[in-house]
């Protein structure tokens, strides 16, 4: 592993803020948030629905618009080391970066393809500003479709004449076809069927390792984080609870949420019982004092219900937010 | 085109079972389910309930063929009206289906929030947006048991519903079975959930039945191409690191 990261993100802080009829609302939903990225490596973001974690990719990749804010703290890409985050970036400095060195694959991204125009367009339309001339182009973008196991006749093909699990390969390529550094990939399987999802990890895995990209691998599906993340931050309402490489975060994860998401997880040729977290998790605009997690934890003591615990590394590139946990290992 | 291709299982009636129909999207399991709700009639062949045929029944009476067999469905925030407070579905369900006049309409429904883990003064007055989607799929399933159903067809009941509350749902639909003796086709996509409630599983591939049979004997060891497929394809935290290992193999 490289010692420079690709993205440092620090301190960052989202809000959704309304003003309306009088009643101001701010939702926190991207708390204090801090972490790197590696060059080639996939970091995953795992988390409930609700925990932020859309909205802290969104956040990176500068898509802010009302009534999301950003409130501080910032993320800087290593291609963009004088720019505090993409946000405040200028419009040209995005476009230059935008696809060739960062790409986005969006939730649900087998409906981000134009339907009224074919694939091979919607190719042009992504990367020919970034790659070579129009016939070189053609030649590169199906050397890579090869790559993702797609036929070139897929280009002549309109969305709609492909099967879902295509569809998705097609956005893969879309996001990787300018060898990106930095791919940001939001739920791109959850649509999908299990063996279709499996093909399509397995694919990303290979691109990223041929590539040497790093992919910020976002999804609430622990079992696709064990297959194929290297580490693994925990989300909970808003904030980073725990953080580390991913077989750690399996074996012997600390902080009680973690322990519990895990232990939740049902297994094949194991019965017996599962028992789910009382409560549920907390609504944001009124968010619990302290640590979000207090409510639910079954280690809670007075200090979790007054101050936040910080982020603290007990172990080499583990790290955990949990006041019980820090404690006890002092 | 044919959705559900000669498809044939029973249950018992004294013998309340959780049944599971797994399939790959586009395997027909929804169309089934409709089916079997008398939302669609067969273009051949025939379900029946309690001796008679459920179209027949449906044209008969209705009203009647929805008290026993209720569904579940897998979003709860589009089976709600949004603009509807969740008391009001609850005490129009008892008032439709008969169960309560007007005196204890209130009770019957406490009784099957209570069966849920909820209670009626947790969702008095408040409107689908407000409650959690675990909290809203157990309103959902507290709604279907007012009219005292002998079957439910929950069609993907949890794969709207977050991680940590997913096992309460599933283990709830377990404890409705024992305790009120509720036949329960469950319907997913998920294997890991399956195992854990299932007393019997069909797996269905393009409309067919591919494999069916005690659902932990096939799950273990399923027969069936298709099926091991599926299995082989489940991942799980047991799965750490395949595809790493197929690259660095590669490289």
């Amino acid at each position: 592993m490289s010692a420079a990261p690709i993205l440092q993100v620090r301190n960052l802080r989202a809000a959704f803020r309304t003003h309306h009829f009088g009643v101001r609302r701010d939702v926190p939903a991207v708390d204090d948030i801090s972490f790197d990225v590696r060059a080639n490596e996939i970091y995953g973001l795992a988390g409930e629905s609700s925990s932020g974690k859309t909205t802290l990719i969104k956040t990176i990749a500068g898509v802010i618009k009302p009534p999301l804010e950003l409130v501080g703290g910032s993320a800087r890409f290593a291609f963009l080391p004088d720019c505090e985050s993409l946000a405040q970036a200028s419009p040209a400095a995005v476009a230059a970066i935008r696809w060739s060195k960062l790409a986005y694959i969006m939730q649900g991204s087998m409906n981000v393809l134009n339907p009224v125009r074919r694939i091979g367009k919607t190719f042009e339309d992504f990367a020919l500003r970034h790659i070579g001339s129009a016939g070189d182009f053609q030649q590169r973008v199906e050397a890579h479709l090869q790559r993702v196991r797609l036929e070139p006749s897929v280009l002549r093909s309109y969305p709609h004449e492909l099967s879902g699990g295509m569809r998705q390969r097609v956005t893969i390529a879309l996001a990787t076809i300018c060898a990106p550094d930095f791919i940001i990939a939001d739920e791109p399987t959850t649509a999908l069927d299990v063996i279709v999802q499996k093909d399509v990890l397995a694919m990303m895995r290979d691109i990223q390792g041929a590539m040497g990209a790093s992919i910020l691998f976002v999804t609430h599906d622990m079992g696709v984080h064990a297959a194929l993340t290297d580490r693994l931050g925990i989300m909970y309402a808003g904030r980073l609870v725990e953080e580390a490489p991913t077989d750690v975060i399996f074996r012997g994860a600390l902080h009680p949420y973690t322990r519990h998401l895990i232990a939740s997880l049902p297994r094949i040729g194991d019965r017996s019982e599962r028992k789910s977290l009382t409560g549920v998790p907390p609504n944001l605009a009124n968010a619990p004092p302290g640590c979000r997690f207090h409510p639910r934890c079954p280690l809670a003591v007075d200090i979790c219900r007054v101050q936040a615990p910080a982020m603290t590394e007990l172990a080499t590139q583990h790290r955990v937010a949990c006041h019980v946990v820090t404690g006890e290992a002092a | 085109m044919t959705a559900v291709d000669d498809v044939s299982f029973s249950m018992v009636a004294d013998a309340p079972e959780v049944l599971t129909i797994i399939g790959e999207s586009g395997s027909g399991k929804s169309t089934l389910a409709r089916m079997i709700l008398g939302i669609h009639a067969p273009s051949s062949g025939r379900i029946v309930f309690e001796g008679e045929e459920v179209s027949a029944r449906v044209a008969r009476d209705r009203h009647a063929f929805m008290a026993k067999v209720q569904p579940i469905f897998q979003n709860p925030f589009e089976s709600f009206n949004p603009l509807k407070k969740l008391d009001r579905y609850l005490f129009m369900t008892a008032e439709r289906f008969g169960r309560a006049g007007r005196g204890n309409v209130e009770r019957v429904c406490d009784e099957a929030l209570g069966a849920v883990g909820l209670s009626l003064a947790e969702v008095r007055g408040r409107f689908p947006h407000e409650l959690s989607g675990g909290q809203l799929q157990r309103a959902a399933i507290a709604r279907a048991l007012v009219s005292r159903p002998r079957l439910i067809v929950a069609d993907e009941p949890v794969s709207m519903v977050d991680a940590s509350l997913r096992m309460s749902i599933v283990n709830l639909f377990s404890r409705l079975k024992r305790e009120f003796g509720l036949t329960i086709i469950y319907i997913t996509h998920d294997l890991a959930t399956a195992y854990h409630i299932s007393d019997r599983l069909i797996i269905m591939r393009r409309g067919q039945i591919v494999e069916t049979g005690e659902a932990r004997g096939v799950l273990s060891a399923p027969k069936h191409p298709y099926s091991q497929m599926l299995k082989d394809a489940v991942l799980t935290p047991d799965s750490a690191g395949i595809f790493r290992s197929s690259v660095q193999s590669r490289l």
